[in-house]
């Protein structure tokens, strides 16, 4: 790939300050696996002038109880998440999400924070120059949404705005199940801020000089029973073409509370409140579950070629709602 | 000569135990293979190399008003950069109209200039410099639209974008059409008459792990060298002979390739790449093509429609088939015809009907290039054309296995053969080993009848399918090889076979092995390369055992009778009445009047000749049973089982042809039915898969349990009774797997691959509350 | 990953970068000329180019298909998508490290796959045999599933997958003789 000044940041203050200093001409670097690819493929307007290492950073790959949350660090590995048997026990949602991702090759490399930062696999933002590209877009801010009029078997059916790229990642849709929050550091300081809301149809909002430091995830929503769903044409590899991840807690066979996110449906991980509604204070049964996904479907606006995704996203969510538990147990 | 023993004799031989006919042996390369030290061609060291890239074309169709590549010439490292006017005038295809630059652009990546740099990096920051002028013309994707008058036309030198159906490599009669008998009278016979349309239109790509790869050394004035990253060095020896020009002395050197699956043989663009690149430096000049090429710009699968009618009666005899087979090939054709030759050929074989009037059609498009890949056009036509036997099966209420088997070539059977000449057919009658697959794979208890699945598991049903495919090319084409005896009491064979998969150059080992009766280890191969190793028109479609093997094995048997004239005298014996063994000659029923190789030759080598001719009178054959599950809520089809079944004469290497036959999962075959497709969008003209996340292909994680049924009924082919039948595995899965789907959802599905979205829109079920 | 200030500073200093490749320390100038690691390259080129060990092969070139993996820091990675700069003082095992350094004796899985004959063009067997091979370092005796999953991200497409799932069981003491 075409070069860059390399820098390896030893704090998190520091990696902020170099983004800053480079005025969103340089990228942060975690695990690398989408970076690499972003940049290989030279697809954006502005080839960056230098790459930051985060993975010089130390501290910020524990997975650690503290307090009343759990918390793990921005460069946590996909494989230590997956492992752990702290998430595997009390966060089943994503463990499993995290052990889904990629491979076991990419996940021994590819970071939590990561993860949720990844640019998206729309196949029009993604055509390499190498093949007579990079193709201008709304999302690079030079052209119109090529997948209105295109192929768009793979977009959003709903929440787009302009552009309609799904939000792939898995990671994203299991926290925010969990309710949990990001940890965000920059030149003003630290912020947090909820999963869903981490995102817009354009990006995520991430300051052009911040850095995702951890995620929390309040011991409360452990107690829930815990799924998660992916529906893809292969096991391994293949991003989402629907996910979905839930948490529902159950007292005697009845709904207490319920987090139904699903994913790769809009250019965020998307909460069906209208299912969670449904649901609670009910008995769950397949007859509750079908009712629930009809509601958390009912907005949907399928472009010209992803209308299926609705009957899988109907179907996911049945599922999580009447399925057995993620993780350890059941 | 080409050597071969009467039946009677063969079975006599195969009573006999083979030393290693048969046997599991090591591969020869295995050392190389898994210690990394096998060298394909990006792994060869070169001095003052220089690397090759391609600017290429954001228009599906254009023509090149201006390039300024000054900019990019005057970067420190670039060596040359040649557009449509500076490169050579090389031009090949079918017709030869189709150049390496050409002044117009006709897909979204077709080439617009190459240039030679100093490392890859300075050669794409120079392509990022080049500034190019394009008149933007109109594309057009479809293959009826482009065949329609007024349609953008691709080529000035032809009328239309409909391309000549001859395939002048083939002969000048070669099969252009099915027609034979009289199909009015073939209808008027039938008890079911049942019309259609089935296309396999996904284009998808074979894709072998190496990326095709070439490197060229031009030495003026008339002399270059490419090494290659295929299986035919020959073939591409005299591809680029024609493109240079006969004045033009071509050596091609061959070496491990990581897979080609027929593609690679397409390589003609990227060796011209580098050669050009190379006449323009004076170095030695390397062009890989990255994955992203490879998917985008290299070798497809070509596309197929076929509309048709079919007659039938309810025993199963097919009294006529006519319709329209529509090819298209995207932006030019190097094989296209060839592929429509040989597909023709094979519907003959696999449907024994006496009246037939399919009449094809091959048509440029504005998109990647269609060519050789395993199946080699009789893939495309099965997945149309068993679709559309299936509906009169249906109609008459038939089970396909019993309609398949029945209607596979059987001896004295006839074929027009690819070269256009009617071939009388003398292999075995593959009914028992059809019979055993069904058996292995309990076809009579699953197969339910038309539309209906085998079984309901909640949402989930289950449904079966069959397919077979069977190829005449086993005798395919020419092969020649030496074998040098050398007096320590080894022998090395000289063949252009180079290793890409199949194991043929341990087989080769192997049979020579056989025939002198020496130790594996005693046997060597050369490396394979044009100026010391004889013409071979190298491991194509399934001719490895038959052909190539054939050469070889008369190499070895007229180096042993040569051997054995040389010895007599010494001996004082006839010929004929020696034997050898371990690097010993003795006198039948004599042992002890025996003399080594060594002190019968003393410092002298024997050579022998075996020379292959073709012969199209023997078909392989197999036939896949398949059963698929489909989730009715989500539309996911998952394959659950999969059989094969053949009859091969005589298994040469027992994991060679597991492997083969197993490879029914590769190279674009039953996965191009499931989830393998090239997308191509018509919006922009872009192929929006060019990687390996978003192209599919098949995963550890994923396998389902394959049954090989392998037969063993020696046929008339070489010394050891064996024919090939690796090319043909991919061939008869996809359209048992769409026959599968279409039974356990109760609706036909008419093309490929069957995704989520095709199953539920056939379900219905997709818009509806 | 993590870095003490005296090898940080020293790796800023002499702009050099260390790495222990098949058990040998190597200390790689970096820069921009061809001959030196450039901060872009991944460690798939500078394993392949520039130290010359072209066991490693480059496929796809971006993660997908497994064919580069290396073994760092005792894990199956994909080298192809790792900056050789961003790899101070790991230790990095390729095709070339198996196997006894001074007999070129293979380790038994690679004799393995040639028992079994586990490859058909032998491109993806390398990356194939590295993913095993960090699999059995860890989990000596692993289950068929465990095997898969382990080789999950390895593309074959002559399909030995067959066979490779035999030679890995048998290199881990157990015979996969019911697989096909």
């Amino acid at each position: 790939m075409r070069t860059f000044k390399h820098i390896n940041a030893y704090t998190v203050n520091e990696a902020c300050e170099l983004l800053g200093q480079y005025q969103g001409k340089a990228k942060l670097n975690a695990g690398g696996t989408d970076l690499l690819s972003v940049l290989k493929g030279d697809i954006l307007p502005e080839y960056p002038e230098a790459v930051i290492n985060a993975k010089t950073i130390s501290g910020l790959d524990s997975i650690s109880e503290d307090g009343n949350v759990l918390k793990i660090g921005a460069l946590a590995l996909l494989s230590d998440v997956a492992k752990s048997p702290v998430l595997k026990e009390k966060c089943g949602v994503l463990a499993e999400a995290a052990l889904s991702v990629g491979s076991p090759l990419i996940r021994n490399v590819a970071t939590i924070g990561g993860n949720l930062c990844q640019a998206p696999r729309c196949w029009y933002y993604r055509y390499p120059r190498r093949l007579g590209g990079p193709l201008p877009c709304l999302r690079k801010g030079n052209g119109p949404c090529l997948a209105v009029k295109g192929d768009n078997r793979y977009h959003a059916i709903l929440e787009g705005k302009g552009c309609f790229a799904v939000c792939t990642s898995d990671i994203a849709v299991a926290l925010a199940a969990l309710d949990a929050k990001i940890t965000i550091v920059g030149s003003k300081g630290e912020r947090s801020i909820s999963v869903i809301d981490f995102y817009h149809p354009l990006g995520n909002t991430l300051e052009m000089d911040e850095m995702i430091k951890d995620f929390q995830i309040p011991i409360t929503m452990l107690s829930m029973k815990q799924r998660f769903l992916k529906f893809t044409l292969r096991k391994p590899i293949d991003f989402a073409i629907v996910s979905v991840a839930a948490s529902i807690g159950l007292n005697d066979g009845v709904c207490t509370d319920a987090r139904i996110i699903l994913g790769a449906v809009a250019p965020m991980p998307f909460r069906v409140k209208a299912a969670e509604e449904k649901i609670i204070g009910q008995s769950i049964s397949d007859n509750v579950a079908a009712e629930a996904a009809e509601k958390a479907l009912a907005n949907a606006k399928p472009l010209t070629m992803n209308a299926y995704k609705v009957n899988i996203a109907k179907a996911l969510v049945r599922r999580a709602i009447t399925g057995p538990t993620a993780g350890l147990g059941e | 000569m080409l050597f071969w023993l009467p039946l009677e004799r063969m079975v006599e031989t195969m009573i006999d135990s083979y030393r290693y006919i048969g046997k599991e042996t090591p591969r020869r390369d295995g050392a190389e293979v898994v210690t990394g030290s096998a060298k394909y061609v990006d792994d060869i060291r070169f001095t003052n190399l220089l690397y090759g890239e391609v600017l290429r074309s954001p228009h599906p169709h254009a023509r090149i008003k201006r390039i300024e590549k000054s900019k990019a010439e005057g970067l420190d490292g670039v060596e040359a950069i040649l557009t449509w006017e500076s490169v050579p005038d090389w031009k090949f295809g079918t017709p030869p109209i189709f150049r390496i630059l050409d002044r117009k652009v006709r897909f979204v990546g077709d080439a617009v200039a190459i240039i030679a740099a100093r490392t890859k990096g300075i050669a794409r920051e120079a392509a990022r410099l080049i500034e190019v002028e394009y008149e933007v013309l109109p594309p057009v994707f479809d293959m009826e639209e482009a065949m329609k008058p007024g349609a953008p036309q691709l080529y000035e030198e032809l009328q239309g974008n409909e391309l000549p159906l001859y395939a002048p490599v083939l002969g000048p009669k070669s099969l252009t059409e099915i027609v034979m008998g009289d199909v009015e009278k073939g209808f008027a016979e039938a008890d079911v008459i049942t019309e259609g349309t089935f296309g396999y239109e996904n284009i998808p790509n074979p894709l072998p792990p190496e990326s095709p790869s070439a490197v060229a050394l031009w030495q003026e004035p008339n002399k270059v060298t490419v090494w290659v990253s295929n299986q035919q060095v020959w073939l591409n020896k005299k591809i680029l002979s024609e493109i240079f020009g006969d004045n033009v002395e071509v050596r091609a050197i061959g070496g491990p390739c990581g897979g080609s699956y027929g593609s690679k043989v397409m390589s003609w663009q990227v060796q011209c790449y580098a050669a050009a690149l190379s006449k323009a430096t004076g170095k030695p000049v390397k062009v890989c093509f990255s994955k992203e090429e490879h998917l985008a710009a290299f070798v497809l699968r070509p596309e197929t429609r076929i509309h048709a009618r079919v007659g039938m009666k309810k025993d199963g005899t097919v009294t006529a088939i006519s319709g329209k087979w529509l090819l298209g090939t995207g932006y030019y054709s190097m094989t296209t015809q060839s592929q429509l030759s040989v597909g023709a050929g094979e519907a003959q074989i696999a449907v024994r009907c006496a009246n037939w009037d399919v009449k094809p059609t091959i048509v440029c498009t504005n998109r990647n290039a269609s060519g050789i890949v395993r199946g080699f056009g009789g893939q495309e036509l099965k997945c149309a054309l068993i679709p559309l036997l299936s509906l009169a099966m249906e109609k008459a209420d038939l089970d396909p296995f019993e309609v398949l088997k029945k209607n596979y070539v059987k001896p004295g059977d006839g074929y027009y053969w690819r070269d256009g000449n009617w071939y009388s057919y003398r292999g075995v009658d593959y009914t028992k080993a059809m019979e055993k697959g069904a058996q292995t794979f309990v076809w009579k208890d699953k197969w339910k009848g038309w539309l209906k699945p085998t079984a309901l598991n909640g949402t989930k049903r289950t449904g079966v399918g069959v397919g077979v495919h069977g190829n005449a090319d086993i005798g395919e084409d020419v092969s020649e090889a030496y074998v040098r005896l050398d007096p320590d009491g080894r022998a090395v064979i000289y063949s252009s076979v180079t290793e890409h998969g199949t194991g043929q150059r341990s087989n080769c080992i192997k049979v020579v092995a056989e025939v002198l009766q020496l130790s594996l280890e005693a046997i060597s191969i050369t490396p394979s390369d044009t100026l010391i190793t004889p013409i071979e028109w190298g491991p194509a479609g399934s001719r490895g055992t038959y052909a190539i093997l054939s050469a070889v094995i008369a190499a070895a048997e007229d180096a042993k009778q040569k051997l054995f004239q040389f010895t007599a005298p010494l001996l004082e014996v006839d010929t004929g009445d020696l034997e050898t063994a371990d690097g010993v000659i003795w006198v039948k029923g004599r042992p002890d009047n025996r003399i080594r190789w060594e002190d019968a030759l003393e410092l002298r080598t024997i050579l022998g000749h075996g020379h292959f001719n073709p012969d199209y009178s023997l078909a392989n054959c197999m036939m896949s049973f398949v059963e698929v599950e489909v989730d009715t809520e989500t539309g996911k089809v998952t394959l659950l089982r999969v059989v094969n079944a053949t009859d091969v004469g005589q298994i040469i290497d027992p994991p060679g042809i597991r492997g083969q036959l197993n490879g029914c999962l590769g190279s674009a075959g039953i996965d191009s039915a499931l989830f393998e497709e090239t997308v191509l969008d018509q919006s922009t003209g872009c192929i929006l898969n060019s990687n390996m996340i978003d192209y599919k292909w098949r995963t550890f994680s994923e396998l389902p349990p394959i049954d090989n049924v392998i037969m063993e009924t020696p046929f008339a082919s070489h010394r050891f009774g064996a024919v090939g039948v690796g090319e043909i595995a991919t061939s008869p899965g996809p359209s048992a797997v769409l026959m599968a789907t279409s039974n356990a959802i109760g609706v036909w599905l008419h093309e490929y691959p069957v995704t989520p979205q095709r199953v539920l829109n056939a379900l219905g079920k997709v818009g509806s509350k | 990953m993590k870095v003490n200030e005296e090898t940080r500073k020293k790796s800023e200093e002499d702009k050099r970068i260390s790495l222990i490749i098949n058990g040998n320390q190597y200390s790689l100038e970096v820069g921009y000329e061809s001959y030196k690691v450039k901060r872009s390259d991944t460690l798939a080129h500078t394993l392949r180019e520039t130290l010359g060990l072209t066991g490693t092969k480059v496929s796809c070139d971006d993660g997908a298909c497994g064919s580069c993996t290396v073994i760092m820091g005792g894990k199956a990675v994909p080298s192809c998508t790792i900056l050789t700069v961003e790899c101070e003082g790991k230790d990095i095992t390729t095709i070339e490290g198996l196997g006894d350094p001074k007999t070129g004796a293979l380790d038994p899985l690679q004799q393995s796959f040639i028992d079994h004959t586990a490859f058909q063009c032998g491109f993806c067997t390398p990356g194939i045999i590295m993913s095993a091979k960090a699999l059995l370092n860890k989990n000596p005796h692993p289950t068929e599933e465990e095997i898969k999953e382990a080789l999950s991200g390895n593309f074959c497409r002559c399909i030995s997958h067959y066979q490779v799932l035999d030679a890995v069981l048998a290199a881990s003491g157990k015979d996969g003789g019911d697989n096909d």
